[in-house]
This record gives structure tokens, sequence and C-alpha cells, in this order.
């Protein structure tokens, strides 16, 4: 087998020490041989590549194989009968939490989060304040010539019609233009344009 | 954090299939790698594969737990293949195949043959198709006993102790099948590497 007589004791030993099963104080003989016996860590170097061969070899095998069905195939061989449904679901349930219990966890505080939030506005959407929560029917439009209003026509979204009825003053259009546009400038001598009623008129000093 | 295979075969036991389906899925990669390395047809190893975890299921109350799991499942695994191996056998009518004072091969292979070739650690993208075929060719040859103890060591990377449980043999006999399988296996992949050099070499010129 070899020529060198010392080797035929390291030749067996060579297969358990790249398998890291010698003990300390025999790793250490075979390691002092191999210093010295070349053939030996030729030996050592070709029990290695072999190992990592078959290793990878049988990895590249595996590889070919889709495994995709195969727990399915055992599975189907294994289960006598089809259990009733509610046990499937009392069994799907419990399998959720026991497997995804931090995603079940995350799941449901999310959903509340977003329930927290949306519940408001949902509410508040169901509700809504203003004309059209009181569904307005336009019955009949009339304008009292004495009042001297002036209707003002709005459609809402859902096709209802808002009709305002709005009170027009005797103004010329030019004077309250003149006066919405000074109440804007904030002008201090305002009320020399045009007292106002209700402000004091003062008397002459 | 991974569940350990104890928790999911108590798991299992009481019933649930979620957790043998884990089980299932950690392992049939590496249980049918080992089935092919032992009977080398890929649809037969697969069935094989099949089998092995149908019967862990059925005898899921008889695993005490004072061993690995896998060793137990592996242990299964080769038994099967064995029996398969011995049924082909004795229908070709050929004589039982291996028994322990079989006649090992102590002619040695080229010293340094693989480990120049391939490095000490090959790597799946160096290692052609062929040649991965190759090794499935050369396992065939070894003895279905230290072709059992090869694959379960290359594959799963049992430790010896873990090897001399599984097959329920001696740590020493573990150590020298090892060895004796894996003389086997150089010498058949470095005479196939020094052929298909020799071949390219001719090729080249």
């Amino acid at each position: 087998m070899s020529s060198n007589p010392a080797c035929q004791t390291f030749i067996p030993m060579l297969s358990p020490f790249i398998d890291g099963e010698l003990s300390p104080a025999e790793r250490m003989t075979v390691e002092r041989h191999l210093v010295a016996c070349q053939q030996c860590a030729m030996r050592a170097a070709d029990l290695r590549a072999e190992s990592g061969l078959v290793r990878v070899g049988m990895e590249m095998a595996a590889d070919e194989v889709d495994f995709k069905d195969f727990a399915q195939k055992v599975l189907a061989r294994i289960t006598p009968e089809r259990p009733p449904l509610l046990e499937r679901i009392r069994l799907s349930v419990s399998e959720l939490f026991t497997y995804h219990r931090g995603m079940m966890v995350t799941s449901l505080a999310t959903a509340a989060a977003v329930l927290l939030l949306a519940l408001p506005l949902i509410m508040r959407g169901g509700t809504p304040a203003g004309y059209a929560s009181q569904r307005l029917e336009v019955q009949a439009v009339s304008i009292d010539e004495s009042a001297h209003v002036a209707p003002v026509v709005m459609e809402t979204e859902s096709g209802d019609t808002i009709i305002w009825t709005v009170e027009h003053t005797h103004e010329k259009p030019g004077v309250a233009d003149e006066e919405r546009q000074e109440e804007l400038d904030v002008d201090p001598d305002a009320d020399r344009t045009k007292p106002r009623q209700d402000a004091p008129t003062g008397g002459e000093l | 954090m991974a569940t350990d295979d104890l928790t999911l075969v108590k798991r299992a036991r009481s019933g649930d299939q979620r957790a043998f389906k884990l089980l299932l899925e950690r392992y049939q990669r590496k249980v049918y790698s080992v089935a092919l390395g032992m009977v080398r047809d890929k649809e037969e190893a697969l069935d094989i594969a099949q089998e092995a975890f149908v019967k862990v299921y059925k005898y899921l109350d008889h695993f005490k737990g004072d061993s690995s799991f896998y060793t137990w499942l592996y242990r299964i695994t080769v038994n099967i293949c064995i029996d398969v191996l011995r049924r082909k056998a004795a229908a070709r009518g050929d004589p039982v195949e291996y028994d322990d004072s079989l006649k090992v091969d102590s002619a040695e292979a080229n010293i340094g043959a693989l480990g120049t070739k391939l490095g000490t650690n090959p790597q799946k993208s160096a290692l052609r198709k062929e040649l991965a075929q190759k090794i499935q060719e050369a396992l065939e040859q070894i003895p279905e006993k230290h072709r059992a103890i090869l694959l379960l060591r290359e594959i799963e990377g049992m430790s010896y102790e873990e090897l001399a449980r599984t097959l329920e043999i001696p740590k020493g006999t573990v150590m020298s099948r090892l060895f004796h399988a894996r003389a086997k296996m150089q010498k058949i992949l470095s005479e196939y590497l020094e052929l298909d050099e020799a071949k390219s070499g001719i090729g080249n010129e």
C-alpha cells in the first residue's frame, strides 16, 4: 500500500483526521507526520477533495429535483380522512397563532390602528352637517318683492337644488364696493366716508 | 428562530400536521440525496424518501427522543434503501451483496490525483455535470453499508458518534467503513479524472 512502513499507521488515521474526529494527542501526532511526509500530506488533500466532491456532487443532483409537491404527496398519504369543516377552521386558526404569532399580532394591531383612524372619518361622512344633512326638497320658489330678495340658486353634487334668498339693501352698487374695499384696507378714517349705524355718531365739538 | 426538531415532533404527535410538514421540508432534500446515493435512480429515490417520511409519521409515537430526530429519520431511510436494493438483487438472482467479512480493495489510488486536480474544497461552479454523474456511478461500486456511512457523513455531516447511533454499529466500525469507502471512491474518481484528462489532452492536440 505504501513504501514507507511508518505511513501504514497513519493512513487509517487520515480519514478521522480530516473529519476532526481524532483526540488532540492523536491529531498532533498526525500533524507532525504530515509535515515530515509529503505522501501522507497528499493523501490528506485527496481525502478532503473526495469528501467535498461527494457533498457537492450530491447537492447538484438534489438541485435537479423540484420539491414543491413533495410535502403534499407525503401528507396526502398520511392523512386518513378529511376532518370536518369546523375542525379544519379551528386547526388553521390555532396554527396561524402558533406558527405566525408575530405576524398575526402585527396584522391585528395594524387593523386596529386603521380602524381607529378611519372610524371618525366614516362617522363624519355618515352625518354630514349643513344643508346636505337636511335633505331639502325645493317645493316652490317665490320672491317677496317688498323684501327685495335676490335668489341664489346652487346645485349640490347629488343633484339637489339649494336656493338662498339674499336680502338686498338699497345701496348703490358703487358705494357698497367702496365700503368693502375700505374694510379690507382697514382705514382708520373710514368713519368719515360712511358713518356706521351702530357706531356712536358723536356730536360737534 | 426555527423551531427545534423535538418540539415539532411533539406537536406532530398531537396531530399537528403543520409541524410535521416543517420537519419534512427541513429534511426532504437531504433524505432524497442519501436515497439517491444509495439507489442511484431518481424516481426510486423520491419514492424511498416519501416512504421514509410516511414511516416516520406512522411510528412517531415510538420515537423516544433520547436520540436526535434526524438520526432516527436517516436510520429509517437507509433501512428502506437496503431493503429495496436487496429485493432488487434477489429479483435478479444476485447473491447478497455485502457483509462485513467482504474483502475490501486494498489497492491505493494514485496519490495526490484528486487533491491536485480539484483542490481540497471543490465548489459547485467548478464541478461539471459529468463528474457529478460519475460520483453516483462510483458510489454504486461501494458496498451498500460503506456507501450509507459515506453519504451520511458527507451529506448530513454527521459525527462518528451520530453515525454509530444511526446505523447501530460501534464507532470503530464507522471509522473503518468510512476509511474503506473513501479509499474506493478516491480510486474510482482519480482514475476517471486521469482518463478524462487524457481524453481532453488528445482533443486539444
